[in-house]
């Protein structure tokens, strides 16, 4: 026993020794990489989930920056060429936007395989990495105690769920829900008739007290009981409930949005950049994601790889039994009609 | 002795001129700060106006401004800045008058509470407000538990409270040059007008009032001009539904990187307050407000 | 002009306070002027008395100085007067009524500020007619009276002037024009010449008295200038630390100071110490002629006004008290000069004489004696405090 203990040690010890002298001249060889996402406890859940393992994998230095404001921090770098970051983490709107704009450099589809990432995610420019979703919740504190509504039929009812409402000052997302605010099912919801669901929202306006404009917003506005219910990152939701706020919130008839990775046009290292995305997107590194966030992985192909057991998967905003009861934006349905949907939707809010 | 003298203005005169040469290239670093930070760029943001999103030359910019939703922008902004201006009056005359009429040390100690807002963060503020006025907030939770009211009241994410938000941090820049021109008011004044026969009331409204009217319009103005290009707090406490022109600036070069529409909405932003501070040069005389006293 | 001729032989009798008010008032036949009476009237910031039990009765018509230093209480006794100050006690009367609790607006008194106190957002007509408008004088009545007043100052043409159109001394006269327009009971002035320079201020000093004389409105005047209140004063009272310390007409007030302290604050003088015994006064060896009044107390102090001193050759001078000393300074003035003289152990006296040929020339070298002779009518003595 002691003596296999301790020869299994010295292996292990050689072993090390080994990965770490090859990691060391693999990184120096082939350089490193500047991965930029959101920052905070999201990030830090990516890079232990994808990042590093990824840049274990492929033997190089992975270092990593946050975001500022999104898509105007690579609008800045691209059009002062002076790109410092090679793969960037932004929502798949604005990723629709920089591809407009022409600020991203093509992905190579013959490096990354997009199978088991849902068409809707998958684009010249860009492609999924995690979803997220916006669902519907509501204060139990209220005068509906735990039967608050559970559709966006029912959050539409003000007769029936009488009470001050929040839903986000998104136009993509927001539009989608109220696509389903007379009952279609989710797989019905594309494409919008974009009238119909502006009317909608022309009805519930009343009663929508205010637009929140980020998480932390939407958070206090539930959690300090100033709307009754409303439309909330399932992330953000998740975080309220296990803070013990009396929040209660429901998976079914959200609107699931992703977050891409691009490759800003002039980055120093494109290929290494196609490869490392490769790795993020692959389902071994994917199925990581879980353990560390409320983000879902993008590739679905994840919950084959046996990470995941089945509760585990029940509680994953993208595991197979929750996406069929929600509906994806489709922002490749969105892109041509962004910027008069953008206008409409400034014009909306105004009136 | 008039050879001699002629060779004394010479020099006398090369100092002169030595000593005016000095001055301004003194003054040389900020002529070129000045026009390096506020002419350039301001001529550029002009230029820039002139571009559409394609980056052809037109006026699309101008003409978009025309928009409903810019007017009505445009409205809000305007109707945002004069409640805010009126109430900072309202509650802002009064107090600089009593900070006036206090002994100077009291009045001292008075002022830093006046000017204590400027040194805490205003989105530190605007979230605090937030936490006061909101349904279940500190102010109708006590309403409610007095018995004032059944229902709370919506006090937040309205224009209610963007502009409670706003006043309360416009309150010093009303106050501060208000009171300085109360306090250059020679107390003489009002005993001459007592004197002469004025009550309290008479001697406030025909002397002291018309006196201090200077610093009011120095502060209203600043106030209004500063409403005019003011973000965090409606952006906060506006709910998303208090859309002022500051907000359209922003979402132009966030949401659409359109420089030129942005441009052309802040050159719209300039010219606004110009006409107003034309205005009210019109009407009150820009040059009795500042550095010319009385 | 009345003072001067006034003989010397009447300068001590005595006259009592107001006494001097009345002549003046029937002179002018003016009936609004009213008398003022203060009565025990104290005011304290703190431990500081500002006012310590001060008595005055001022005769209608009467022309009255307060004289001090600053912080003598001078200003602070106007401020109480105008109701702009509380006392701590004590009654304001005027016509027999208490007003010490009548706001300073219902006092109707005109008040010429320090600083004038012209509103500036007002034009100079806008300005004198401010009292007048309060009184709901109707516009005809109002110009009229503007106009008057304003002609009265001499500025009938300045109207339409803005005050930072006007010059010190149109300020001064505009802010007077003010103050009398609503023809006040009481005109008080606080230092109203103080801001202009020494020719403007020797000439309105006359001008105010003459338009004190027409109008004969009960005034009280409060200055720090001494020559200033004897110039226009019928009587002057001077404070010192919240008190009035002697009150009484400028002659008298400067030819028989009642204290050291009067001695010393109006005009010039010099002190020599007195030894009374047995009803005669001495200084040293010297006996004094004293024309006929001497206080009994045995320690005093001569007062010798420098004017007053007459410079003696080697005649005799009999009838005058004779000093005499060595000259050790002597400093030349243009119209006059004076000379410093040491008497003997350490005292000194100041005489002034006129720069006459004949004066200049009697005069010994530095460091040579001299003599000097005082008039017994000019020998005062006063208390040793």
């Amino acid at each position: 026993m002691i003596s296999g203990k301790r020869h299994g040690q010295l292996v292990s010890l050689l072993a090390l020794g080994l990965v770490t002298g090859f990691a060391s001249t693999a990184a120096m060889a082939e350089d490193s990489i500047t991965v930029t996402s959101y920052g905070g406890t999201y990030q830090e859940a990516e890079s232990k989930a994808m990042f590093q393992p990824a840049a274990k994998e492929l033997g190089i230095t992975i270092k990593e920056d946050n975001l500022a404001d999104g898509l105007p921090d690579v609008r800045l770098q691209v059009q002062g060429h002076a790109v410092k970051w090679d793969v960037v983490e932004l929502s798949a709107e604005e990723c629709v936007r920089g591809t407009q704009e022409g600020l991203f450099e093509k992905l190579d589809y013959s490096v990354i395989d997009p199978s088991g990432i849902d068409k809707k995610l998958v684009a010249d420019n860009w492609i999924g990495v995690t979803f997220y979703a916006v669902v519907l919740a509501y204060n139990k504190s209220g005068k509906l105690g735990e039967n608050g509504p559970k559709t966006w039929a029912d959050f539409w009812d003000v007769t029936k769920f009488p009470g001050a409402r929040t839903l986000g000052n998104y136009a993509t997302e927001s539009l989608t829900l109220a696509a389903m605010a007379d009952g279609t099912p989710p797989d019905k919801v594309y494409p919008i008739d974009l009238d119909k669901a502006f009317k909608k929202l022309e009805e519930i306006k009343p009663h929508v007290t205010s637009w929140w404009s980020s998480g932390g917003q939407v958070m206090n506005l539930l959690k300090d009981d100033e709307v009754d219910m409303g439309s909330i990152w399932n992330g953000r939701a998740n975080t309220l409930v296990k803070s013990g706020a009396p929040i209660s919130y429901t998976v079914s008839g959200g609107v699931l949005n992703a977050d891409c990775l691009v490759i800003p046009k002039g980055a120093k290292n494109v290929t290494l950049a196609q490869k490392a995305i490769a790795k993020f997107i692959s389902p071994e590194l994917q199925a990581n994601l879980p353990k560390y966030s409320a983000n879902g992985p993008a590739n679905l192909k994840a919950f084959d790889t046996g990470k995941l057991t089945a509760e585990e998967a029940a509680d994953v905003i993208s595991s197979p039994q929750n996406i069929k009861k929600q509906v994806i934006l489709d922002f490749n349905w969105w892109a041509p009609l962004l910027p008069d949907v953008q206008k409409r939707w400034q014009a909306f809010l105004q009136e | 002795m008039i050879f001699s003298g002629d060779i004394n203005a010479a020099s006398l005169a090369r100092d002169g001129r030595r000593e005016f040469y000095g001055m301004a290239a003194l003054c040389l670093p900020s002529f070129i700060l000045v026009f390096i930070l506020l002419i350039l760029p301001i001529g550029w943001l002009f230029w820039m106006s002139l571009f559409n999103a394609d980056g052809a030359f037109s006026a699309e910019n101008y003409v978009r401004l025309f928009d409903s939703t810019y007017t009505s922008t445009l409205v809000t902004t305007f109707q945002v800045g004069f409640l805010v201006t009126v109430i900072s009056v309202v509650l802002g005359y009064p107090l600089a008058y009593m900070l006036s009429q206090l002994p100077p040390r009291l009045a001292g100690l008075c002022t830093i509470f006046v000017v204590l807002p400027f040194w805490t963060s205003t989105l530190v503020r605007t979230y605090a407000w937030m936490l006061l006025l909101q349904r279940k907030g500190i102010i109708n939770s006590a309403l409610i538990s007095l018995g004032l009211i059944a229902d709370p009241i919506r006090m937040v994410n309205n224009m209610t409270g963007t502009v409670i938000g706003m006043v309360h941090i416009m309150l010093p820049f009303l106050v501060l040059p208000l009171y300085g021109v109360m306090k250059s008011i020679s107390p003489d004044y009002v005993r001459a007008a007592a004197n002469l026969g004025a009550g309290p009331t008479r001697a406030f409204w025909t002397i002291f009032l018309p006196q201090s009217l200077p610093g009011l319009t120095a502060g209203m103005l600043l106030v209004f001009v500063l409403c005019l290009g003011f973000y965090v707090t409606p952006a906060l406490l506006g709910g998303g539904r208090v859309i002022m022109w500051s907000m359209m600036i922003d979402s132009s070069i966030r949401l659409y990187a359109n420089w030129g529409a942005a441009s052309a909405l802040g050159v719209a932003l300039l010219v606004m307050t110009f006409c107003v501070l034309w205005l009210v040069n019109r009407l009150f005389g820009l040059k009795r407000l500042y550095g010319e006293s009385r | 002009m009345q003072i001067e001729t006034k003989s010397l032989a009447e300068v001590p009798s005595p006259p009592p306070g107001g006494d001097r008010g009345k002549p003046m008032s029937q002179r002018t036949g003016d009936m609004r002027s009213q008398p003022l009476t203060i009565k025990n009237v104290a005011k304290a910031y703190g431990q500081l008395k500002v006012l310590d039990d001060v008595n005055l009765d001022v005769g209608s018509g009467e022309f009255l100085t307060l004289l001090g230093a600053s912080g003598s209480g001078k200003t602070t006794l106007l401020m109480v007067i105008a109701g702009f100050a509380r006392p701590d006690s004590g009654a304001v009367m005027v016509g027999g009524t208490d007003i010490v609790r009548t706001p300073a607006h219902k006092r109707n008194m005109g008040m010429v500020f320090q600083s004038y106190a012209l509103f500036p957002h007002m034009n100079v007509a806008a300005n004198v007619g401010y009292p007048l408008r309060l009184r709901g004088a109707g516009r005809v009545e109002i110009a009229d009276r503007v106009a008057r007043a304003l002609d009265l100052v001499q500025l009938g043409h300045l109207g339409e002037r803005r005050i930072d159109q006007l010059s010190g001394g149109q300020r001064q006269r505009i802010a007077l024009a003010r103050a009398i327009v609503f023809e006040p009971r009481i005109l008080l002035m606080d230092e109203p010449l103080s801001a202009l320079d020494k020719k403007l201020r020797e000439h309105m000093q006359i001008e105010i008295r003459r338009l004190h004389e027409k109008l004969g409105m009960t005034t009280i005047y409060v200055t720090h200038d001494q020559r200033e209140a004897l110039t226009m004063s019928d009587r002057i009272a001077i404070m010192d630390r919240g008190r009035i310390v002697q009150i009484d007409e400028p002659r008298r007030l400067y030819e028989r100071p009642a204290s050291r302290f009067v001695a010393d604050f109006i005009g010039e003088s010099s002190f020599l110490p007195i030894i009374v015994e047995a009803g005669i006064a001495r200084f040293g060896d010297l006996v004094l002629k004293t024309g006929g009044r001497l206080d009994t107390a045995p320690r005093q102090l001569l007062v010798l006004r420098p004017e007053k001193l007459e410079i003696l050759g080697s005649e005799q001078a009999p009838g005058l008290n004779v000093l005499s000393g060595i000259l050790t300074e002597l400093i030349y003035q243009g119209e006059s000069f004076l000379c410093q003289i040491a008497l003997g152990e350490g005292h000194t006296v100041v005489v002034r004489g006129p720069t006459r040929r004949d004066t200049l020339a009697g005069l010994p070298e530095l460091g040579g004696s001299m003599r000097l002779g005082l008039h017994p009518e000019d020998t005062v003595l006063v208390p040793d405090a």
